[in-house]
């Protein structure tokens, strides 16, 4: 529970912060959080936000594509993330914020790495390194 | 023959003193990298920038700016945002560029110019040292505009004008081709850098708007690259932001 409530507060501070960001969260639920696991089809360390792109297999094997927005490089490194972190073929399970308009998009929360190391999505998101 | 060569000496002296003291050993060195101030609490509270002052625009241009931040607050409950420059990766310019959420910005001071590069979108802005302002007319204007600097004993003073108008202020708020923005750079302990900003305009503003950031040091730190060539986010045909999603 704590670490929900921690990730919650984080939230609103970064919402609190972001006036000038990139764009604000609103398109996502933030109410929600979706646990998936599948396979990295790419790591985009990019600007303005990085992306894992990965396919999710659900119980009867049909495999649904999701694109998975995170911080940028400069926030994720604050968080332990490397452009190395994550590569095609790495299985993965993240958690993330659905987007609101029910599209297979969504933004991170937690990733488990392929080590078992969990990252979150930059400062106060997350697990810390 | 010792009283001349005294004379001669005391002459140089005073000839050269003021430029020796005008970059002398007291001059501050900001070069280095500034993240925003988190100390807000604890025996550095002190160093908090103090509160903004009150934004009052003239009443002609009050009344659109109100309706965009209601129409804003109002897509913001239906959990949409309305497009934005940012969104759309353009550059932030002067003076929004000196604080973009949790980005740091780069500062190069030389006896002739302050480089000061933000982190976020890559953008720079060149302060020249000593050298006369130009009228506002005279420079294009863009992101950036031109800013010319001195140093006022401790404090660097930033002179900018030419920041053309689609280029927003404080708090998305509009101004004409006649603001002009004065900052004053201040080391408030070693590590703790204090930007006042005012912002001046005679066509939009009742009267200057002024707010100081707070930055501190980060000791080490070296910038990230930030080419925006990966934006997902595009406006809807309502106006709204949204992310792209791959098929596969």
């Amino acid at each position: 529970m704590k670490p929900r409530l921690l990730n919650v507060l984080a939230l609103a501070m970064l919402l609190a912060i972001s006036a000038q960001a990139h764009h604000s969260f609103t398109m996502f639920d933030t109410t929600k959080m979706v646990t998936m696991t599948g396979t990295v089809t790419s790591f985009e360390w990019t600007n303005p936000h990085s992306y894992i792109e990965i396919d999710v297999p659900d119980e009867a094997g049909a495999v649904k594509h999701w694109s998975i927005e995170m911080g940028s490089p400069s926030i994720l490194q604050q968080s332990g993330w490397k452009f190395s972190s994550l590569k095609k073929g790495d299985k993965t399970t993240l958690v993330i914020n659905p987007l609101k308009d029910g599209r297979a998009g969504g933004f991170l929360n937690t990733a488990t790495l392929p080590s078992g190391k969990v990252l979150g999505n930059g400062p106060g998101r997350g697990p810390q390194k | 023959m010792d009283l001349k060569k005294i004379f001669y000496a005391t002459l140089a002296l005073a000839t050269l003193l003021p430029f020796a003291w005008a970059q002398s050993a007291k001059t501050p060195d900001l070069t280095g990298v500034w993240g925003p101030f988190k100390g807000g609490k604890g025996p550095n509270a002190k160093f908090a920038a103090p509160p903004a002052g009150q934004l009052v625009l003239k009443p002609e241009y009050a009344k659109p700016y109100e309706a965009r931040r209601a129409q804003e607050a109002e897509a913001n409950q239906r959990g949409e945002q309305l497009a934005s420059s940012g969104a759309q990766c353009v550059p932030y310019g002067v003076p929004t560029m000196m604080s973009v959420a949790v980005y740091p910005v780069e500062i190069v001071q030389t006896p002739k110019q302050v480089t000061i590069v933000s982190e976020a979108f890559s953008e720079v802005r060149r302060v020249y040292l000593d050298r006369p302002q130009l009228p506002i007319e005279d420079v294009p204007p863009g992101y950036y505009g031109r800013s010319v600097g001195h140093w006022d004993v401790d404090t660097l003073v930033i002179d900018t004008i030419g920041i053309k108008t689609s280029v927003n202020g404080y708090r998305g708020m509009p101004h004409s081709e006649q603001m002009r923005v004065t900052e004053r750079m201040k080391l408030v302990a070693p590590d703790i850098l204090h930007d006042q900003i005012t912002i001046d305009d005679p066509v939009v503003l009742e009267k200057p708007m002024v707010y100081t950031l707070a930055y501190q040091r980060l000791k080490d730190y070296e910038m990230v690259e930030f080419v925006c060539d990966n934006n997902r986010e595009f406006i809807d045909e309502k106006g709204v932001v949204r992310m792209k999603v791959k098929d596969k």
